[in-house]
């Protein structure tokens, strides 16, 4: 079963990046997807946990480079088929249905999208019509490696913090936290594969996800978000010059950020006001 | 950083990422101002120790992956002797570069370093410690100031 998780995992992340490679109808389907198949990740996940079964988000490297869409399809329709046939170990007879029913009619429609062209990964590092300098073009490509894969932690870990708490105040603001990430990941994802140098997000080092002390996790949480505010800003001055959407974007997500440190405060208060109870 | 091609490839799949299934040594670089950190894993084989395989996490910046990335394809099929060369002539390298850029490079390759030494003590101690070096560069441009340029007050 934890077998399956990897792989559910896996493919959640490759429909992603077909998402981030296609365009138009095709584009919003393979999003469509990429949730779908997240969500059976976490179903999997409560599965492993009421078993007592010890998992982790460990995975194999995800190679997605290809020319044509139709490639990668391919392959994921292949990799969902394998999960299909390895429901067999899972006893939750309702959920098992549930996947099995999403995967013939996920690969049914990954066979009959048009094909496409991809050019997520000709490293042109142009976005846009937009003129960046050399300069604002290096920040900005570092910014999208480095936060591309904060974004992907942060949901992996608030999704395993939410998994393994009962308190539904906590629940609450993780799965916020968890929806956030989701959207920048899904922006700065895209703005990867405009710009040619899409790349899946690492595998998580086992320690950042297995907590132990969830209110330190919660005060570094805040300090990071604190840096990631600085980042922003700094970014949408480096890029305010030649492009006002990208400028305006970044002060968005700086303002964003304003809340998550919000959320996190009230979740640490709470979290500490729980222990004082205890 | 100079992103050109090669580098750019590195960033979007970095080589030798993860834990290494099959690993009979791992050692760790760490930095000890911030917590980043990084193991090797290596799977070492023959009387004249040779590096089969070899992979790398990180707790660390894409600078640091990066690194990670070209310094374990560069080790990958080397004796230890070869790869000992390697190290000392990338610690070279860095002699030469701002500390502050140095620090990811130098937590790579004194992981390599820790491996390979924990590889040699394990073949006379089955269950010696995963060894662990701290490097000397500090990510922080502030932190790095030489000696001689210090005053007292």
């Amino acid at each position: 079963m934890t077998r399956l998780a990897v792989s559910t995992h896996e493919v959640w992340l490759e429909l992603l990046m077909a998402g981030f490679m296609a365009s138009g109808k095709n584009k919003q389907i393979l999003f469509d997807f990429s949730d779908i198949i997240f969500r059976h990740f976490t179903w999997m996940e409560q599965y492993l946990i009421d078993e007592g079964i010890e998992y982790d988000y460990n995975r194999q490297s995800i190679p997605i480079k290809v020319d044509k869409l139709s490639v990668i399809l391919a392959d994921i329709a292949f990799r969902l088929r394998q999960i299909d046939l390895q429901l067999i170990v899972c006893s939750d007879q309702a959920l098992c249905e549930r996947i099995t029913s999403d995967i013939d009619y996920i690969t049914f429609v990954l066979n009959n999208l048009e094909d496409e062209t991809v050019s997520a990964f000709d490293l042109s590092r142009k976005f846009g019509d937009c003129d960046l300098t050399q300069e604002a073009t290096d920040a900005l490509t570092l910014f999208l490696f480095e936060e591309s894969y904060k974004e992907y932690e942060l949901i992996m870990i608030y999704n395993y913090l939410k998994a393994h708490t009962q308190d539904h105040y906590l629940i609450r603001v993780f799965q916020i936290l968890i929806d956030e990430s989701f959207f920048h990941l899904k922006s700065f994802g895209q703005m990867m594969a405009d710009m040619g140098i899409l790349g899946v997000p690492r595998v998580i080092y086992k320690e950042l996800y297995k907590i132990t002390d969830v209110a330190q996790f919660l005060k570094d949480g805040i300090n990071e978000e604190i840096l990631a505010k600085e980042e922003c800003k700094k970014l949408s001055e480096a890029v305010g010059n030649e492009s006002v959407e990208l400028s305006r974007f970044f002060d968005c997500i700086n303002m964003q950020e304003d809340y998550h440190i919000e959320l996190m405060k009230r979740a640490l208060e709470h979290y500490e006001g729980i222990d004082n109870d205890k | 950083m100079n992103f050109d091609s090669v580098l750019l490839e590195h960033m979007m799949e970095p080589k030798n990422y993860g834990e290494l299934e099959s690993h009979n040594s791992e050692g760790i670089g760490k930095n000890p101002e911030n917590g980043e950190k990084v193991i090797v894993f290596l799977d070492v084989k023959g009387s004249d120790p040779k590096i089969e395989d070899i992979s790398f996490q990180a707790i660390g910046c894409m600078t640091t992956v990066t690194a990670g990335s070209i310094i374990t394809s560069e080790a990958k099929g080397l004796t230890f002797t070869r790869a000992q060369d390697l190290i000392a002539a990338t610690l070279g390298i860095l002699d030469d570069v701002p500390p502050e850029e140095a620090a990811c490079s130098e937590m790579v390759v004194l992981a390599l370093k820790a491996a390979m030494d924990t590889y040699m003590e394990r073949r006379k101690d089955f269950e010696f410690p995963v060894i662990s070096y701290k490097i000397e560069n500090s990510c922080y441009p502030q932190n790095n100031i030489p000696v001689e340029d210090m005053k007292d007050d």
